[in-house]
């Protein structure tokens, strides 16, 4: 299931997210995969989430290959993926995105 | 795996030997908790209902008091009441007597009030208590075992973690013929889907996606977004960015087996195996609802780090991360956190928790219990009138 890569938790092949296993620094080179190098935009806090590829907006969030949300900006990969750039679609009002 | 409990008269088998001092209504409290004071054995359970309630909401409360009374590991129960109640407490008393356990009650205006009511509720506390202790435990079976599995305070790693290592023993105690109690409706919004593909039948599908789908449009046709409430703010500093995330995580307590029955709030599983209770996320009120549905032990993840307890079942912490577990190890039985540091598996995890449950189920207190913790708080589903 859930595969570790360098300092990063995977919880399934198909996420576009990874969580921080410890607090990584801004500027951090990572390893993703073979021959595939992300370098880290700013301060991912532990147990939070780095985008491992680009998620356009309205993109969708994909955590335990599963979609937890919807991109309401440009996210590119090394960016922290929280609150300030992600929504919830359930439990919401304004959650799903007509059309 | 066996473990040693207490029978009781129904064939159900309790972990604990509690004698419980009952309010049917809030004007009972009182009089329980002076009871309970005297007489050393006992726990008076006080809650703010039992009045000025209606129909659906007053039917739930009773469920509630009910179950509670009749979960195995309860031995004796002396339910006070005022009178004059909607929730009337002879009635409560006599559907629990139908466990077959020693019952007893007492209502405060027909005894003539407060310290009459506490000098006659103190003797037949004590007989109760004599003869609690009198009882052994023998031999049960892991077929008798209800767990409830619970998450509070969760963080990011609930669900690399403790949540999926938690699901390990879910799956472990099925197979030893016993029955999980997966809870919090709530927090299955985004996820159910996962869950209905694993119903029984079409009925228990259905009935998965009705709780879910009630339970969300409750919040939206009060033009309320849950996301307010439900992750709570420690659940977004801990790294949960949106409920379906923090759903996704929660409903992998349950493991992998088919979903066999879905519950009302306090209703007794019918079922053994897998089954779902429809619950919110409030974790005393969904706790309240496990043990009414006669659950007897509470496995219960956390993240952010959470004491409660509650008064009839002993609740078993899991930490989802070693900050956490070092941070309020007091609070904490199980270290889950070790499988984000790599040091241990979710497989390695979770077999360390269902030993757990059996040597909790044998007796050994957990730190909820040590600390005295019993929260109890019954869900309303209707406004006091």
């Amino acid at each position: 299931m859930s595969k570790v890569i360098e300092n990063l938790i995977l919880s399934h092949s198909k996420d576009n997210v990874a969580t921080a296993k410890s607090p990584i620094k801004s500027g951090t080179s990572l390893t993703i995969s073979k021959g595939k190098k992300i370098i880290v935009k700013e301060e991912i806090p532990f147990a939070h989430k780095i985008a491992l590829r680009g998620i356009p907006r309205d993109g969708a969030v994909i955590k335990y290959g599963e979609r937890i949300g919807r991109a309401i900006r440009e996210i590119k990969p090394g960016e922290l993926v929280h609150i300030h750039n992600v929504v919830g679609e359930r439990g919401r009002s304004k959650g799903r995105k007509k059309g | 795996m066996n473990f040693l409990g207490y029978k009781r008269p129904d064939g159900k088998m309790g972990v604990r030997n509690h004698v419980v001092i009952l309010p049917s209504v809030a004007c009972s409290n009182e009089v329980c908790n002076a009871i309970a004071r005297k007489v050393k054995g006992t726990i008076s359970i006080p809650h703010q209902h039992g009045c000025a309630q209606l129909a659906f909401d007053a039917e739930q409360t009773a469920r509630t008091l009910i179950g509670v009374g009749k979960n195995p590991n309860v031995a004796a129960v002396l339910v006070i009441g005022l009178g004059c109640e909607v929730v009337n407490s002879t009635m409560i008393a006599s559907k629990i007597a139908e466990s077959g356990k020693p019952v007893k009650n007492l209502v405060i205006q027909e005894v003539g009030g407060s310290p009459k009511t506490i000098k006659e509720g103190v003797k037949i506390a004590k007989e109760m208590v004599s003869f609690a202790s009198r009882l052994k435990r023998e031999k049960s079976k892991p077929n008798s075992l209800i767990l409830g599995v619970e998450c509070g305070g969760s963080d990011a790693c609930s669900g690399l973690s403790a949540n999926p290592a938690l699901g390990v023993t879910s799956d472990l105690l099925i197979k030893e013929g016993g029955t999980i109690i997966l809870s919090e409706t709530t927090e299955s919004i985004g996820a159910e889907h996962i869950l209905a593909k694993r119903a029984i039948n079409k009925k228990v599908r259905e009935k998965i996606l009705e709780i879910v789908m009630r339970t969300e449009m409750r919040a939206l046709n009060l033009g309320l977004d849950i996301g307010k409430a439900n992750p709570a703010p420690g659940n977004y500093e801990g790294g949960i960015t949106t409920l379906e995330e923090k759903s996704l995580g929660c409903v992998m307590k349950g493991g992998t087996s088919k979903v066999m029955e879905v519950l009302e709030y306090s209703e007794l599983p019918t079922q053994k195996g897998l089954v779902l209770m429809d619950t919110p996320g409030h974790d005393a009120e969904s706790m309240t609802g496990l043990i009414a549905g006669g659950t007897q032990i509470i496995a219960f993840t956390t993240g952010r780090g959470n004491p409660l307890g509650s008064p009839i079942a002993p609740v078993i912490k899991i930490a989802s991360n070693s900050y956490l577990y070092s941070k309020m190890k007091d609070n904490m039985d199980i270290n889950a956190g070790e499988i984000v540091t790599g040091n241990k598996t979710v497989q390695e995890i979770g077999e360390k928790i269902f030993r757990e449950v059996f040597r909790v189920a044998n007796g050994k207190l957990t730190k909820s219990e040590i600390w005295g913790h019993q929260e109890f708080a019954i869900n309303r589903i209707g406004p006091s009138f």
